[in-house]
């Protein structure tokens, strides 16, 4: 395996006495083909950059004297630092939020309308909630121009992006996405403690995001989320794919400082991927490994054959190569079935930390390698990406809160749906001059689908004003 | 027919068939459903069944809830691919039971039969799984584009046969009295009636006032009501006559709902459908819309077809004597949801749907009007029909009495695990595979 330059490369921070101009973040994915022009931007790289930079932390650690240290949750050998403490701080108060929020009774339809309550009570303590647990000079560093946005403006739509979809009452990696971005954001601006590499990143991974995870679970199991973008059996998991891949490095071989990120091969004497299909395997092994705890959260919601409703993920138990070798494809899986997908990064905003601006050295970026082959098997006349929550229903902005009316559930979204009039997918028939309006999005990615009003009705929650919204009426409807 | 027959015996087993057997299979579907009209006329009694989803295990469960083929006559509202492990078993059994029994069972089309859904939730990698090339795929996309788009039930009864006390002439006294008439009646999966509904019996002079009269609280077994002995699916072919005269309209099935384009059943019928479904216009709606508590129409949050809501569902129903729309679409924890003063159901025939959310399902049952010695009046949706009975302001187009199976997700413990892996793409040791 040959050395590769890369191997330390980490997340660039952002030297604000050099001057910063922060900006609010703007969609910039129309269309399908945007996805491959996103793929060449700064913040793809930047997003690539910082999950392989915590991917790699997470291999156990084999030091000079021989010795391994593994980096298990929960364990005794990661120290957190200030910004991590306050980190879990802040997802303390989200927990207390969501405790506080009490089910609605007498639904019919799948998700529970409380999270809306929910969600918009993080919306609301959003302000104080990350006055309180940022720095003040990360929070609110400046544009060089005084009247510029600061910091807080880029910081809050990632964070906002990444509770789940209000109005589809869904969750999918694109929330995760968007988290894993907010982080991300904070680390561009010193955040974190300079350490040694893969210090601070692995309290990240195991301080803040499996954390997160848990409390996203929490959330899930509460209210019952759709899935955003589920294909059933035939995806990897219905909610989240992280920790497939932090869990996976936990259990690859032992690296040191200088030693590349391994692509085949175990951790001596850890558990074998078959593991993953035995119940009581996963019960142990979840309290320890993020992939295990992510299965751990399947079987936990899902009745039914592990093989049967996680298909792929059985599958891959059968990888002989060790879980580095998983790790890899998880690595690859996620450029190609998340990065790549339109319908999952259409709703990513972008800003100044990551920033839409082609990144100098990206030629065509390794990713379409994947998607581009991995659509060739698909038939021609249909669009090259999925679409995005097939799962719920999204709840009509319309029905009141009070009305308790759920959205309607499990269904499935029209994959053109979220497409621009003039960005529709690549088959013959247009995308629909109407349709395509009903799905503007509220700010941060996977961000729901607004849900357009008949004219006569108030807006409602509707978070933003659609110009082009025009409701067909019925010739004899009133 | 020898065939068919084994192959619905494999199927039924959950195994495969050869993919030439496939595409002899869906081009003889395809022959068959060409024939069909873009609303296919069904009499009661009938089955009404929603969406599936590849949960073929469930799917045999309905019909062992439902009685089976051709015992029972079906009717599938769409979506019997996408999301599900077993798609493919589940509408190759359908198709064969359709080719096999075209008149006692009824299939129509639902949003995922369509080439572009099937790519993204599905079924298209499952072909490729199953069959290692997108050939059968191909085949049933075919015949995608000829299943009609909806379908309407005539000559159901505004009564339903109590449960099992058809089978027992001792029972008769205990029949209700004379001026009810039964019109709901839920039963779990063995057949307990778990509630009903009774309403005024409604003779020709009589208006319809119709003032249901719950006897029992829902979840609740009154005891007069005996354990269903007959065999499974008798309950809806409402045998029992003296039932008296009276008037229900006919029941429209569509996958999805209305469409603001459509204002009347004949407007499907003009309806090019031999096609994928488009993006928008009439045939998109009829699969994608979705009823909701509004007024009028709303754009649908899922990007296609409208929400609708129960003054569109009243006028549409007034103008085409229609006495409720059946559809499917939508997951409904209970396994089925009547809107606007019953005049639109929801059914849901995908139990603990994709494993996990926990509901479940219901198909309905509509029984047969033999009042009128079992003719049926063809009005097919048309104005102005006559019946004989009613006569004015169309106050008497009474609903169809309505029989709900409730069936929860089948045992699991019977299905064997697969005994190789298949190694999944990004995980294959060469990267050129990727």
């Amino acid at each position: 395996m040959a050395t590769d330059g890369l191997i330390a490369r980490v997340l660039p921070t952002i030297d604000l006495s050099e001057g910063h101009t922060f900006l609010v973040p703007s969609k910039r994915i129309n269309e399908t083909d945007d996805v491959s022009e996103f793929l060449c931007s700064k913040a793809y790289v930047d997003i690539m950059t910082f999950l392989l930079q915590l991917n790699r932390s997470m291999f156990p650690a084999k030091f000079p004297d021989g010795r391994v240290q593994t980096w298990p949750l929960n364990g005794e050998a990661v120290e957190f630092s200030a910004p991590i403490r306050q980190l879990q701080q802040l997802l303390s108060k989200i927990e207390d939020l969501l405790d506080a929020t009490p089910l609605e009774p007498g639904e019919w339809r799948y998700a529970n309308g409380a999270f809306k309550v929910w969600h918009d009570k993080v919306k609301k303590e959003t302000p104080s909630l990350l006055a309180e647990c940022l720095p003040a000079e990360i929070l609110h560093a400046r544009s060089s121009d005084p009247d510029g946005p600061t910091a807080e403006v880029e910081l809050t739509e990632y964070f906002l992006g990444s509770w789940g979809s209000r109005e589809r009452m869904d969750y999918g990696t694109g929330h995760e996405l968007s988290f894993l971005t907010f982080l991300g954001a904070i680390w561009k601006l010193n955040g974190f403690p300079k350490n040694s590499p893969g210090v601070e990143e692995r309290t990240i991974v195991l301080g803040v995001i499996e954390p997160y995870l848990e409390l996203m679970r929490a959330v899930i199991k509460k209210f019952k989320l759709e899935p955003a973008g589920s294909h059933g059996v035939w995806g990897l998991d219905d909610h989240s794919f992280i920790p497939y891949i932090f869990g996976s490095a936990q259990l690859g071989p032992p690296i040191s400082d200088s030693d590349p990120v391994p692509e085949t091969g175990s951790l001596s004497d850890v558990v074998n991927p078959h593991g993953v299909t035995k119940a009581n395997v996963v019960e142990e092994e979840r309290k320890v490994n993020m992939y295990f705890s992510a299965i751990g959260f399947i079987n936990d919601v899902k009745k039914g054959p592990f093989w049967e409703h996680s298909q792929m993920l059985y599958d891959i138990s059968g990888v002989q190569a060790g879980w580095a070798k998983i790790n890899k494809g998880m690595i690859k899986m996620y450029n190609a079935e998340v990065l790549s997908k339109f319908p999952v990064v259409q709703h990513f905003r972008f800003g100044s930390l990551f920033s839409w601006d082609r990144h100098p050295s990206a030629i065509p970026p390794p990713p379409r390698i994947h998607s581009s082959s991995g659509q060739e098997t698909r038939p021609r006349q249909v669009p090259t990406t999925t679409l995005q929550d097939p799962g719920p229903g999204t709840k009509a902005p319309w029905a009141t809160a009070s009305q308790s009316i759920p959205p309607p559930s499990a269904g499935t979204t029209a994959p053109w749906a979220t497409a621009r009039a003039g960005g529709g997918p690549s088959t013959t028939t247009r995308v629909p001059p109407v349709l395509p309006d009903t799905s503007r999005l509220p700010p941060g990615p996977m961000a729901p689908t607004r849900a357009p009003w008949a004219s006569s009705q108030p807006a409602g929650p509707a978070p933003t004003g659609n110009p082009n919204d025009s409701t067909t009426k019925a010739p004899w409807a009133k | 027919m020898g065939d068919l027959d084994r192959a619905i015996a494999q199927l039924r087993a959950c195994r495969l068939i050869p993919e030439t057997q496939v595409r002899e299979l869906c081009y003889k579907a395809r022959e068959l459903l060409i024939e069909e009209g873009n609303v296919v006329c069904v009499d009661a009694p009938v089955t009404i069944c929603g969406d599936i989803h590849g949960q073929f295990h469930d799917l045999m469960e309905l019909f062992r809830v439902g009685g089976d083929v051709p015992d029972t006559n079906y009717l599938f509202m769409g979506d019997f691919v996408d999301r599900g492990f077993y798609s493919l078993e589940s509408f190759l059994l359908l198709l064969c039971l359709k080719v096999r029994y075209p008149d006692r069972i009824t299939l129509i089309r639902g949003n995922h039969e369509s080439r572009q859904i099937t790519t993204v939730y599905g079924f298209y990698d499952e072909c490729i799984r199953k069959y290692g090339s997108a050939n059968v795929w191909r085949y049933c996309c075919e015949v995608f584009d000829y299943l009609a788009l909806g379908a309407l039930v005539l000559g159901t009864s505004s009564e339903l046969e109590p449960t099992g006390l058809a089978m027992n002439d001792s029972t008769q006294s205990t029949m209700p009295i004379d001026d009810v008439e039964l019109e709901t009646e839920v039963l779990n999966s063995k057949g307990e009636v778990t509630y009903s509904s009774y309403r005024p019996r409604q003779s020709a002079s009589s208006d319809t006032s119709a003032e249901n009269r719950n006897i029992s609280p829902s979840g609740d077994i009154p005891s007069q009501a005996p354990l269903r002995t007959g065999a499974p699916g008798t309950g809806a072919s409402g045998e029992g006559g003296g039932s008296y005269s009276s008037r229900t309209g006919a029941v429209l099935c569509v996958h999805g709902g209305l469409s603001p384009l459509i204002d009347t059943v004949d407007k499907i019928r003009l309806i090019d459908r031999k096609q994928e479904v488009p993006h928008e216009g009439a045939m998109c709606d009829l699969l994608w819309s979705d009823p909701d508590e509004i007024d009028g129409w709303g754009l649908s949050p899922r990007g296609a077809g409208f929400l609708f809501g129960g003054d569109i569902v009243k006028q549409f129903n007034y103008r085409n004597d229609l006495s409720l729309i059946a559809r499917a679409h939508q997951l409904v924890m209970e396994g089925y949801k009547e809107m606007f003063d019953g005049g639109i159901v929801t059914v849901w025939s995908a139990p603990n749907y994709c494993y996990r959310c926990g509901n479940v399902a219901s198909i309905l049952e509509l029984g047969e009007d033999t009042s009128n010695g079992g003719t049926v009046t063809r009005s097919n949706g048309d104005y102005g029909r006559s019946n004989g009975v009613m006569t004015g302001d169309k106050p008497g187009v009474r609903s169809p009495g309505r029989r709900y199976r409730v069936f929860e997700a089948a045992a699991q413990d019977t299905r064997g695990m697969p005994a190789k892996k298949p190694v999944a793409d990004y995980f294959l040791p060469s990267q050129q595979a990727i």
